[in-house]
Parts: C-alpha cells; structure tokens; sequence
C-alpha cells in the first residue's frame, strides 16, 4: 500500500478562547471522496481551511503525499490542494475564462494563449464553454459555482476541498453543480467536500465523517452512518437533514 | 440565452444615441482645448503668430459686447497661467498616485509600515497645504537647490525653481489624499476575492496586484475625480509661492488695473472649464472601464 495521500494528526485550532478543531485525525487515499458533516459551528470549514493553510493550525501534522504542509511554501501547497468556496469567490474584474487562465499564467508560468486555451478546456469540462467570455455577474450561481471548479481544476490540484459549494444556491441550481461534482468523483479526483447535500453524500462518498464539537464523532462508509449510526447525536443529526429534505423534494 | 442577453444588455450603456447636449459640450471642449493649445504654442516659441500674451484677434471688433472685449484682451495672459495650473495640477495627480498605491497598501496589508504611512497620511492631511508649500519653498534650503540645477527656468520650457517646489508639494500632498480613497476602495473589495487569489497559489502580492487592485482602482474612479476637481483648486495656492499660475496671473493683472471682479470672474470661469473637462474625462474612464456588476450595488 503507498502512503496516504491526505493525513491529518491531532489537529488542534482555537480562535481566542474558543477551540475549534480539539484533536482531528483521519486519513484519505487517493480517488477518495470524504464528506464532512455537523451542526454548524463544528469545525467543518476550519478544518479545511488548516488543509490548505488559509487557517494556520495550533497544533499538530497534516502532510499532503507525504510532504509536511507545516515545512512547505503555502504557495506549492495551495497549487497541489485546490479549494471551491461557498460563495464562489470568482474574480468579479475577470470574464469566466480568465478567472480560470489567471493562476495558469501567474502560478504555472503559462504564456497567455496556452493558459487561455486550457482554461476554455476546463470551462468545457464544466459544462460552460459558450459563457467563456461572461463576467461572474452575468452568470448564475450554479454557474458561477462551476467556473470556480474550473478555476480550481486547471491547477491540476492532487486534492480538492469543497467548502459548503451549494449552500448559497438557489435549489434549483443545486443540481447542476453536484453533477459536475459527481462526475469529478468518477473520474477519480480526491475530494474532500463539506456538504450537507444527503444524495451526493449516499452516491459519490466513499467515506462519511461526522464532526461534532471539534472532533470526528463518527465515520464510516455512508450507508453504515445513514442507516447504523453509533452515536445517538449522529442519528439525530442525521435524521433532521434526511427530514429537512423530504419536506424540500417531496 | 434570451435570459442572458437581457441581463448583460441593461449593465453596460453603450451610449451609441446622439446627444445633442453631450454634443455641444464636446464642441465647447474642443474649442477651448483648441484655442488653449495655440496659445500656448505661440507663447512657447516666443510669439509663433502674434506676439506673446496678445488676443490672436483685437478686442476692438468685440467693442459692442464690453464684456467679450475684455475677455478677449485678458485671456491671452491668463491662458499662461492655465498651463501651470494644468501642469500642477496633473504632476500632483500623476506622481502621487504610484505613493498613493504604496501608502494604501501599508495601510491596509502592512504591520510595521502600516504606521508609518498612517503617520504620513495624518501629518500631510491634518496640516494647510499653504503651509507645506511655505515650509517646502522656504524653510528647506530646497529653493537654492533646485535652482542651482542645470536648466531650471533658464532653458526653454523647464520651469524656474517655484514652480518645481509646487509640484513637489502637490505630489507629497496629493499622496496622501489618493491614498485614503484608494484604502477606503481596497477595504470595499470582497475579502473573499484575495483568498480565492491566495488558494490557487498567488502570492499576497500578486494576489493584491492581480485582484484587488483592479477592482479597488475602479472603485476609486470617483474618489480620484473629487481629488482631481480640488487639486485643480488648490493649485492656485502655488500663487503664494510665487508660481504664475491662473490665479496668481489674475491677481497680479488686476492689481495693475484693478479690475478684480472682472479678472477673478473671467479666471473663475477658466477653473469652471477646467473642472469640467476633468469630470467628463473622469466619467468617460469610468464608462470604459466598467465591467457588469462590478461597483454596482448588486455585485458588492
């Protein structure tokens, strides 16, 4: 068996008095998908801002393939694990293609037609070829969400963090973003995504991991978590989102 | 796709209608830009086509519009005043801006500099500009400086040593200014935008010079246009300095003849051109630069 691809050790991160992440370790192989999920306030998005140290950690290791993340430069780092946002974060100054050719040129070292021509590769692959040349304001939010996978892809990351990627979506264009999701899965990349969304959890998840109170409460594989929960707080949770959406499908 | 197109149609005005309004004051801009021009030509070169300070048309022909005769007689002298104040004002303008991006980007990003441009800004901001140029022009041994230099206001067109302190003072002062606009348009951009640039793997600095700046510079278009319109003002705080520029022409013409109303009105009006010119200038950057949604109340 080769190494992990993601591994994290006792990771400990307190903002002023409040302690946010009390000791998290869990591993993920390549072609992983981990979801992540709690009660807001758990230290979901904490967690994966200190895998991409835009949140620095206390305390404790996180190596990427092998490599310490504490002993290497945060830019190599940030070029190996890309990160999808929330509120999709594009370049408000920049048309789609650009949003996705900008690192290309300044962190890749790409001329300018060869970054170009790469990023329409990658809009393609997100279903967004024909809005290349729209402003983030002229697109939806799923649309705009997908430019900001593009965005992400292009630097041909090792791993990709998915904070919360459609809770700013209107639910009707939830779906258009976890189908791309779900086809990146397919196609092997390592995901660690931060979502509430039961379906994707079920179908593309390898592994589901419940973080309550700054640590993992409960993981296994999702049917496991779904339908034998330990925890009574797991099932509880667990319970209310399956609830929640019944009532928005049905 | 007919969704799209709704949407992106109403963003941007294109402004391809005929306006006859907007087309008269291109007409007036023109001229007066015009006649500014030849003016200043021919004073440059020592009377190209009448001699210098003289109306290229006698006021004797405007004698049925006493008001247009004097204009005509006077303009001439003040038009060389107007070219200091343009100079003033765009070097102030120009040089200040680069400090300007460097003072905001202390203020906003730095931690040890963060203080020393805050000490800067403060320090111009909370003291008279009358009073920098007094310390500039007369406490700092600069004037004999500058004028020891080889050229200044012997050669050709290199102005005499005033007029360089003046520009120095409006440059220190005009830095400070920008750079309060400038941090209040960086503070105005997402901050989400800098951490996007951060997590693909730009540096901080290429992060700021690729993302932030460019949006924070558009939202400083109309902060950058007051900045210029008072500038364009405070240039005739030169005139105590010894600078001819408009005001200081104005004053020193009329203290010959003592027509100050007639002077300072006939000036007043030149600063109104000025002013204006500047602001549709401003304006029309702004239009060129735009991008749908940015600095719009629905994209911030």
């Amino acid at each position: 068996m080769s190494d992990p691809l993601l591994s994290v050790r006792d990771l400990r991160k307190s903002f002023g008095e409040e302690e946010v992440l009390r000791g998290i370790d869990f591993e993920m192989d390549r072609q992983d998908v981990q979801v992540l999920m709690g009660p807001s306030g758990s230290g979901k998005s904490t967690l994966l801002r200190c895998v991409n140290r835009l949140s620095e950690p206390d305390d404790g290791t996180i190596t990427v393939d092998g490599e310490d993340t504490a002993a290497m430069d945060d830019d190599d780092l940030r070029r190996e694990v890309g990160m999808v946002f929330q509120t999709f974060n594009l370049f408000a100054h920049l048309t789609a293609r650009k949003n996705v050719s900008l690192g290309l040129r300044r962190v890749r070292g790409f001329a300018k037609s060869e970054a170009e021509d790469r990023a329409g590769e990658e809009l393609e692959r997100v279903g967004l070829a024909d809005q290349a040349d729209s402003y983030p304001a002229e697109l939806s939010g799923g649309q705009q969400q997908r430019v900001g996978i593009a965005r992400a892809l292009a630097m041909d990351p090792k791993l990709l963090l998915f904070d919360e990627p459609t809770s700013a979506l209107d639910p009707e264009l939830i779906g258009e973003v976890l189908a791309v999701m779900r086809e990146l899965a397919d196609g092997g990349m390592t995901m660690l995504v931060v979502t509430h969304e039961m379906g994707f959890a079920r179908e593309a998840a390898t592994d589901l991991l419940f973080l309550d109170e700054g640590r993992i409460l409960e993981r296994g594989p999702p049917t496991q978590l779904f339908e034998s929960p330990e925890h009574e707080r797991t099932a509880t949770f667990l319970r209310r989102l399956t609830d929640l959406e019944a009532g928005q499908h049905g | 796709m007919a969704e799209s197109d709704s949407r992106s149609a109403g963003s941007i005005d294109v402004g391809n209608r005929y306006d006859p309004l907007e087309a008269l004051g291109i007409l007036a801009g023109a001229l007066f830009w015009g006649w500014l021009l030849f003016r200043w030509l021919n004073d440059w070169f020592g009377g190209l086509f009448v001699p210098q300070s003289q109306p290229f048309l006698s006021p004797s022909l405007f004698e049925f519009f006493p008001a247009l005769a004097f204009a005509v007689e006077f303009a001439p002298a003040l038009a060389s005043g107007v070219w200091l104040t343009v100079l003033l004002t765009i070097v102030g303008i120009a040089l200040g801006f680069p400090i300007a991006i460097v003072l905001a980007g202390a203020r906003v990003y730095g931690r040890a500099t963060r203080w020393v441009a805050l000490g800067y800004i403060e320090l111009v901001r909370g003291t008279p500009l009358l009073a920098q140029l007094f310390v500039l022009y007369y406490g700092l041994g600069l004037s004999s400086f500058i004028r020891e230099l080889p050229g200044v206001g012997t050669v050709g067109v290199i102005p005499e040593q005033a007029v360089w302190i003046a520009m120095i003072g409006f440059t220190i002062n005009s830095a400070a200014y920008q750079a309060e606009y400038l941090r209040g348009a960086i503070e105005s951009v997402d901050p989400g935008q800098l951490q996007a640039a951060r997590a693909i793997g730009l540096s901080q600095v290429d992060g700021i010079r690729y993302v932030v700046l460019p949006q924070a510079l558009r939202y400083a278009i109309p902060g950058w246009t007051n900045e210029l319109v008072y500038l364009i003002k405070y240039s005739s705080l030169a005139a105590f300095i010894t600078v001819p520029e408009l005001f200081n022409r104005a004053s020193s013409i009329a203290s010959e003849n003592f027509r100050y109303l007639a002077l300072f009105s006939l000036a007043g009006l030149f600063y109104l051109a000025l002013v204006l010119t500047a602001t549709n200038l401003m304006s029309r950057l702004e239009d060129r630069v735009a991008i749908p949604g940015l600095g719009t109340s629905e994209g911030r």
